[in-house]
């Protein structure tokens, strides 16, 4: 008998998730063996892993933050990840805390975990989806209860758009989000990129995110920028991360190690 | 001397050289520790923070009495600042250690043995914390996954139990289907430890439902199974009601307490589903009929209870629909022998079992021998030789006549040929055509063949029809007839005046000939209800003779009836009195 396609995933912790690896990276311990070691591996192949994902975590509070200064009191997390610290409604919500945040991941475990941060939180919650399917996100009950799309959203997708391979036509998703929003509305991005990178760590990455059900899909900053078609990039544009307004003038030296393009952008009126 | 600052513990004076003391050094820790773990913070941040602690630092390393807990305190403010990684740690004492007492001016006498102790201390507090930290981050990964595995667990199980019922439910009317109904047929059967000594089963369909679907559409069609199946549900509630497909439901009476019990179940779902329902504006009276079976759960099998119930329905429809019948085993046992009997038709066929004999139609007139009607026998293996009358109307229903009656045919005309050899004027065959027959194209090509092929006379060949034949309102079947007719061959009517008796189309037919049914001239043998009979009869008699058709009565049994038919002047007559049918030669001898 053929189970049918509602039919749910099993909880397999023997295979690394992406999620609880990215966690390992930025110094938590909420991971498992199987996590550890494939983040060892890939911290054996590309050292500076662990600081890729924590200047990418921190070009994530620097946006977040501008946002919430900004303005922007709704924040759609696709991708969130495990939650650690620094999320994102703890930064929207020490601004103002009438923001609102929906975290999305398609990890349940990510999900389960969300969920018990945010208990007792009810101007934050997460939701189990897709970031290949915007349709069933927007349409999602508990986002259409939280945000108002008749007003400014900042979409965050930050270190997750290199787990969307072309063939998913990533532009294509972020038509579908961009559509949904109002003007004044914004997009954060950041992925793995391989900008002047040797092509032997290139493929050694790719060769440890095999393992998992996440592989890598790297772009390049042309490729990055042309994702934000219909927004207008927010200053300094497309860049490493740590390029984009650090607090400090030496928190942005040696950028390109970070490995992480990101930027913002606005929709306008 | 010690500084002003360090009298406050931890908070930091206005004093200018005390401000940048130690904030050379909280940069330098800040510094130092940047990169070690992810930071939630902006630089200044830590800075300030770092600086924070480094008051409180320094303060215990010149404290009377030294006090440890400080430096605990330290340590565990590190990690809940999520300066927490064995290199955050590792950088903290390096830091400490070169740069602490130098950077703040610090003079104490036993300040080096103070530093080791403090440095303890700080990686005893922070080492404590970042256990403490791991274990709860440990915990909670591992609730999360447990509880994201309960929640896929339980999510299978819905799904499961969804997927169970969608197997098991039919989606129109959210009624359990076949599949769980013999699953609960099953379960009462070989359970009987449940207490149930017997077990009910009543078999329900809507009469005429086809009706509502092709005038009304299936939308209707389906609103009215769906209201139906409510009422059942609501009228039956503690029996088990199925929808098997289509129009049929089922209901299982557990334990039922008898057949009556079982038979008022019935009656009450008859009711339901009498009560008209009004669908989409259509106020619709439906009925149903039920086939009930109701036995001892011993030695009952799911399969044969269903069959039982499936043929005790049919009984209720062909009685008319709108009403019960309950399972009765005799009549089962004969219509399973009537069906294996119409089953072994062909083989039989071809086996050669069927022969014909003859019985005399004779002139009241003269006495004369006119004609004889072929009558099939089949000469059954088994069960002797058997009349008619026990497999032609199975044969008919299941559409085998056509088969059997063309060899009926085919078989009279070969026979009938040959009676003309002996010189003498040779009898007509009469043979009986069923509706089926008539009705199907190519019996004029059929026949015509016949004749060619026996050389067969057309105007020795009569055709039996009956009145229903003619019912239908088909053009074929009269065009058929009439070039029969027109080759010569003779077409009778059969038992005319018992059935539908429509003269009309006596008036369209090519017809030669009427048989009067043999209840006429049974009546007139008793002198009561004779003189009735006996009017109708000379009635008949004379219509036919005023359409220029001839009488033949059937069923003439005594001399007294002969006698009373010539005298009304009919034409022939045919029954015991003239002649038993028998073999042909045996009625040919009578006339050679």
């Amino acid at each position: 008998m053929q189970r049918p396609d509602w039919a749910p995933d099993t909880i397999d912790i023997e295979r690394p998730s992406v999620a609880r690896m990215y966690d390992y990276y930025l110094g938590g311990s909420h991971n498992f063996a199987a996590d550890r070691a494939a983040a060892q591996a890939m911290v054996a192949a590309v050292p500076e892993a662990p600081l890729m994902a924590q200047a990418n975590r921190a070009f994530l509070r620097r946006a977040v933050h501008h946002l919430a200064e900004a303005g922007v009191r709704q924040f759609l997390d696709i991708g969130s990840g495990i939650p650690t610290v620094g999320n994102v409604h703890e930064i929207a919500q020490r601004i103002d805390p009438e923001s609102r945040v929906v975290y999305v991941d398609v990890d349940p475990v990510a999900v389960a975990h969300s969920r018990e941060i945010l208990a007792g939180n009810d101007r934050a919650v997460v939701v189990q989806e897709d970031l290949r399917h915007p349709e069933r996100i927007l349409a999602h009950p508990d986002v259409r209860k939280l945000l108002d799309l008749s007003q400014p959203v900042a979409v965050m997708i930050v270190a997750v758009l290199h787990f969307v391979s072309d063939d998913d036509r990533p532009a294509e998703l972020l038509r579908a989000l961009r559509d949904a929003l109002a003007p004044g509305s914004y997009l954060v991005l950041s992925q793995v990129s391989d900008d002047g990178r040797s092509g032997d760590e290139r493929a050694e990455a790719e060769r440890v995110y095999r393992r998992t059900d996440s592989p890598l899909w790297i772009r390049n900053r042309a490729e990055l920028t042309a994702l934000f078609d219909g927004f207008e990039l927010v200053d300094p544009g497309v860049v490493w991360v740590p390029q984009w307004r650090p607090d400090t003038p030496e928190s942005a030296e040696d950028a390109e190690r970070a490995a992480f393009m990101g930027g913002v952008g606005r929709l306008g009126d | 001397m010690r500084p002003s600052w360090a009298a406050s513990g931890d908070s930091v004076t206005e004093s200018p050289e005390a401000v940048t003391r130690p904030g050379t050094f909280a940069r330098a820790w800040a510094k130092a520790v940047s990169g070690t773990s992810y930071l939630p913070m902006t630089q200044a941040q830590l800075e300030a923070l770092l600086h924070r602690l480094t008051g409180q630092l320094a303060g215990a390393l010149l404290a009377e009495p030294f006090d440890l807990r400080t430096g605990h305190r330290v340590g565990a403010e590190l990690v809940a600042a999520h300066i927490a990684s064995a290199e955050g740690l590792g950088r903290t004492v390096e830091v400490i250690q070169l740069r602490l007492v130098r950077d703040l001016g610090l003079v104490a006498e036993d300040v080096e043995d103070r530093m080791a102790r403090l440095l303890a201390a700080v990686a005893t507090g922070y080492a404590r914390a970042l256990r403490d930290r791991t274990l709860d981050e440990q915990e909670s990964i591992r609730r999360a996954a447990m509880m994201a595995r309960t929640q896929a667990e339980r999510a299978l199980r819905a799904s499961e139990a969804r997927f169970r019922h969608q197997a098991t439910h039919d989606p129109l009317t959210g009624l359990p289907n076949r599949t769980l109904f013999t699953e609960r047929l099953t379960a009462a059967l070989n359970e009987p430890g449940r207490g149930a000594q017997r077990v009910g089963v009543c078999f329900l369909d809507l009469d005429r439902f086809k009706v509502v679907n092709d005038s009304l559409g299936h939308q209707v069609g389906d609103r009215l199974l769906t209201t139906v199946a409510e009422r059942l549900r609501q009228t039956l509630g503690e029996h088990l009601v199925a929808r098997l497909g289509g129009d049929e439901f089922v209901i299982l009476v557990e334990d039922a307490a008898g057949t009556d019990a079982v038979v008022e179940v019935a009656e009450s779902a008859l009711a339901a589903v009498r009560t008209p329902a009004v669908v989409d504006g259509h106020e619709l009276q439906v009925t149903a009929s039920i086939g009930i079976v109701e036995r001892r759960v011993a030695g009952a099998s799911p399969s044969d209870l269903m069959r039982a119930a499936d043929s005790t329905l049919h009984w209720a429809k062909s009685a008319g629909g709108a009403r019960w019948a309950l399972y009765d085993a005799e009549r089962n046992r004969r219509e399973l022998a009537r069906y294996a009997l119409s089953a072994a038709i062909p083989a039989a066929l071809e086996r050669g079992e069927f022969y014909l004999d003859y019985q005399p139609l004779t002139s009241l007139r003269d006495g004369r021998l006119l004609g004889v009607e072929a009558l099939v026998r089949w000469r059954h293996p088994e069960l002797g030789v058997l009349r008619p009358d026990s497999f032609i109307a199975l044969a008919e229903e299941t559409g085998l006549i056509v088969q059997l009656g063309g060899w009926v045919l085919a078989e009279a005309c070969r026979e009938a040929e040959a009676w003309s050899a002996g010189g003498v004027e040779a009898p007509f065959v009469s043979v009986n055509l069923a509706v089926r027959q008539v009705h199907r194209p190519g019996l004029v090509q059929e026949v015509r063949a016949l004749l060619r092929q026996t050389g067969l006379p057309p105007e020795r060949l009569q055709l039996e029809i009956t009145e229903s034949t003619m019912m239908s309102s088909a053009k074929e079947p009269v065009r058929a007839l009439r070039v029969l007719a027109d080759l010569g061959v003779r077409i009778a009517i059969d038992d005319f005046g018992t059935g539908y008796s429509n003269l009309a189309y006596l008036r369209d037919l090519p017809v030669t000939e009427l048989k009067v049914a043999g209840e006429f001239v049974a009546g007139l043998r008793s002198p009561a209800v004779g003189r009735t009979d006996e009017r109708i009869l000379a009635s008949l008699v004379s219509l036919a003779h005023a359409l220029d058709l001839t009488v033949t009565a059937e069923g003439v049994e005594t001399a007294g009836q002969a006698e009373r038919l010539r005298a009304i002047g009919c034409d022939a007559a045919q029954g015991w009195h003239f002649g038993r049918p028998a073999p042909a030669d045996r009625i040919l001898a009578r006339i050679r």
